[in-house]
């Protein structure tokens, strides 16, 4: 099933037309895409057209891949200053830097679009406004690119998800026969546009393929198995680490404190946390809730498929978006899809 | 001309009386020197040496009584035998060695207090300042280095059946007969993956395989099943799968008291080497020496012997390409690979090494690095973590398999082996033995 909109207004362009706009893009704004970074994959900035890795173009990778970190790092990222805190005797100044630069991303897959929208519901539309996050997504533009396959561990389409999905994107591109298929989403979208250069047409994208879908455990079944021994079983090979929250397009915990700069200059700064990680739900005083890996695991999984959809409702089923990254960076081998299959079946 | 910033880090009893026979000698000595008194040149931590340079001083200079003459017996020899071990780290990672200096002043000596001050003074004043940040262009310049193009040796037919079936017959047999409360082996998942498994019943055995991807080390997961906990007995042996590289690591756990030997049944396998995902050798079996497990309570061997002896040395080759570059190179290539550090930890936890209670760079009291994912932060994690594992990293390499974001951490321990090995004669896990950063000296430290 396709979900792209058929009375939508198309445009045919070729690759080196692509790349012209693209190149204008970067041009006025700071543009985003995938870029190789010592054999990695990343959402980086991008000067030209040219530095950007065309997945799925060339003889070495010619597979659709996505970056190893979601674009969730554009909006939410890593480490990020709220405030300085300047101190000289008894009198102390707040002082506040929001981003404001212009932001297109390109190459936007439908599952990572997905999971920023997921994000919009904490950070956007829940008071308090997250401002910093708000900025961020005001200013910034998403280029989506559908899949034209399903990666090794993908399962988009089990979670709610397509392979072209243009939902969540301003723009989506639909590659054609070696050419591109546009269509503007949104206004932010249609705005980025050059009207007269591009050549209108009434072509539909390809059906994108649907394959492997399973069933995903309904929310009462969550419930159900709460208090089951399963977690504490397959949270044994656990190492505790936070990559899988790190990668994840969803995660969206954080941790803020306080460090100085400098003899009277303070930052409070706002990084990323994550449940399987053994501080992170310790209290004052020492006590640790969570103190079995088991407990902290199931977390990670109650949160995705529970409590979001719990507190959140969007219609979504789930906080997850299936793009399988906590799956392929496990290093123990820990598998979303396996508990989601092995909580379907009775206990 | 420029003057730098000097943090002398001086121990109470002898060099910082020194410092004041100097003084009241009224001998010179150049105010670029900030003097910080310590108890003993023994505390003074390689955290804090990192955390000064990365406060902004260009130099930093330790001074402590003469070995032999420590207020505490031994302070001093630890720091003899740390602070050049730290220095080739930093050296390796794109320090000028001349910023950190080691030195023995005793209470009588002001003149050689003036001299060594003066003398430091003067060579970081030509050193100039330290460069300890990035610029997001000279990151595009350095992420050529390193590329070394090593030939992808395929991985050998081998007889992985024939060890399944013995591992699976071993562990029934341990678990029949009680000997052990668990086997720790690798299991296939429904993806066809290879991953750690725990059995703990006889009938549970026909999950456990070998297999050319069986990467984890184990060894891992026996601290925290085997803790001794005071008042309680301890527990039960445990029988473990170990290639020879994840072997190493339980003498090395067993010399710092994690757990006693007897509480561990080790399950050898001779290794042919594991693949990496193009299906390659991996890194470390290239350098690998050890066909058959150093620690060994059965031998798993199958029916052929084909391990095939890889390189001569153990030495990784960008090692050497990395000791040719220029350290302004050096530092803008760590740099850079730091910088795409997502702190994640993935590193420390599949290390079996890295098994402290509380790691000292996530305490909450911790002033050695903050919360922050910055460059900062990363840099002295990944530096720290190197330098706590000097003479500890039996070389399994699991941190840099496990790192999402393809740092080559492995080769700050490889560089650290290498230095413990020239000066100490000493490779982490071949014998019980501590890393000899925590003994006393016997003999000189030699630098290489």
């Amino acid at each position: 099933m396709s979900k792209s909109n058929p009375d939508k207004k198309r445009w045919l362009i070729s690759q080196a037309e692509l790349e012209a706009w693209l190149d204008g893009i970067a041009n006025a704004r700071t543009l985003i895409a995938p870029r190789k970074v010592s054999g990695l994959l990343l959402y980086r900035p991008v000067a030209k057209s040219n530095e950007i890795a065309w997945q799925g173009h060339t003889p070495e990778s010619p597979q659709a891949v996505r970056p190893v970190l979601s674009v969730k790092e554009i909006f939410f990222p890593p480490t990020e200053r709220l405030f300085t805190i300047h101190k000289s005797g008894q009198e102390i100044r707040l002082e506040e830097t929001y981003p404001d630069w212009e932001t297109v991303v390109f190459g936007v897959r439908p599952c990572d679009a997905r999971g920023v929208k997921l994000l919009d519901a904490l950070f956007l539309d829940t008071n308090p406004i997250d401002s910093f996050y708000a900025r961020r997504r005001g200013n910034t533009t998403l280029i989506g690119l559908a899949c034209t396959e399903m990666g090794p561990t993908c399962f988009c389409t089990s979670v709610g998800g397509s392979l072209d999905d243009a939902h969540d994107m301003d723009i989506m591109l639909y590659e054609k026969d070696g050419n591109y298929l546009a269509e503007a989403v949104t206004e932010k979208g249609r705005f980025l546009i050059p009207g007269g250069e591009w050549k209108e047409t009434n072509a539909s994208p390809q059906q994108s393929p649907e394959s492997g879908q399973f069933p995903v455990p309904k929310k009462e079944k969550w419930v159900e198995r709460f208090n089951d021994e399963y977690w504490m079983q397959i949270s044994e090979r656990c190492l505790s680490c936070r990559v899988c929250a790190f990668v994840c397009p969803t995660c969206r915990c954080f941790a803020v404190r306080d460090e100085m700069v400098k003899p009277g200059e303070f930052e409070r700064i706002r990084c990323w946390d994550a449940c399987a990680g053994e501080n992170y739900r310790r209290v004052a005083g020492g006590h640790q809730p969570r103190a079995e890996k088991g407990e902290r695991l199931r977390n990670r999984f109650f949160c995705k498929f529970y409590y979001y959809p719990e507190q959140y409702g969007l219609g979504a089923a789930s906080a997850c978006t299936g793009c399988g990254r906590c799956i392929e960076f496990c290093p123990v081998g820990v598998d979303i899809t396996e508990v989601l299959m092995d909580l379907e079946k009775p206990a | 001309m420029y003057e730098p910033r000097i943090i002398a880090f001086l121990c109470s009893w002898c060099s910082y009386t020194g410092a004041d026979t100097a003084g009241i000698a009224r001998m010179k000595s150049p105010a670029n020197i900030r003097a910080v008194r310590v108890p003993c040149s023994g505390r003074v931590s390689p955290e804090l040496i990192m955390r000064a340079f990365d406060q902004g001083a260009d130099g930093v200079l330790v001074l402590g009584c003469h070995i032999g003459e420590c207020h505490y017996d031994t302070g001093n020899h630890r720091a003899a035998k740390r602070i050049p071990i730290l220095r080739s780290l930093l050296t390796f990672v794109g320090l000028e060695p001349e910023r950190l200096r080691l030195d023995w002043v005793s209470a009588s000596e002001g003149e050689r207090f003036s001299k060594i001050a003066n003398e430091f003074t003067a060579t970081v004043r030509t050193l100039g300042p330290v460069h300890w940040r990035i610029s997001p262009d000279k990151q595009q310049a350095v992420s050529h280095m390193l590329a070394v193009t090593r030939e992808a040796i395929p991985y050998p037919d081998t007889d992985c059946g024939a060890k399944t079936d013995a591992i699976r017959q071993k562990a029934r047999e341990l678990l029949a007969s009680n000997q052990v409360s668990c086997v720790i082996g690798y299991e296939l998942n429904r993806r066809g993956r290879t991953r750690p498994v725990f059995v703990y019943t006889p009938e549970e055995t026909s999950r456990l395989v070998w297999n050319p991807d069986c990467t984890n080390n184990l060894t891992n997961y026996l601290p925290a099943k085997l803790r001794l906990v005071k008042g309680k007995e301890p527990a039960k042996q445990i029988a473990v799968v170990v290639k020879p590289c994840d072997s190493k690591a339980i003498n090395v756990m067993v010399a710092e008291n994690q757990y006693r030997r007897d509480q561990v049944y080790a399950l050898g396998v001779a290794c042919e080497g594991i693949r990496d995902l193009d299906g390659n050798l991996q890194i470390r079996c290239i350098t690998c020496q050890e066909a058959v497990p150093i620690v060994c309570d059965t031998l798993i061997s199958g029916t052929t012997s084909s391990f095939i002896p890889r390189l001569s040395s153990y030495a990784r080759e960008e090692i050497a390409e990395l000791q040719n570059a220029a350290p302004t190179e050096r530092l803008e290539f760590w740099l850079s690979q730091f910088d795409r550090c997502i702190r994640c930890y993935a590193c420390r936890q599949a290390c079996p090494m890295c098994n402290c209670p509380a790691c000292l760079y996530e305490r909450d009291d911790s002033t050695f690095i903050g919360l922050g994912i910055g460059l900062n932060e990363k840099r002295t994690f990944h530096l720290g973590r190197a330098y706590h594992l000097a003479g500890r990293c039996v070389g399994c390499n699991e941190c840099e398999r496990a790192c999402p974001m393809n740092i080559p951490i492995g080769l700050l321990n490889q560089k650290l082996a290498e230095e413990i090995e020239a000066a100490f004669d000493h490779r982490a896990g071949l014998t019980i033995a501590p890393s000899p950063i925590v003994t006393i000296l016997s003999g000189e430290y030699k630098e290489g």
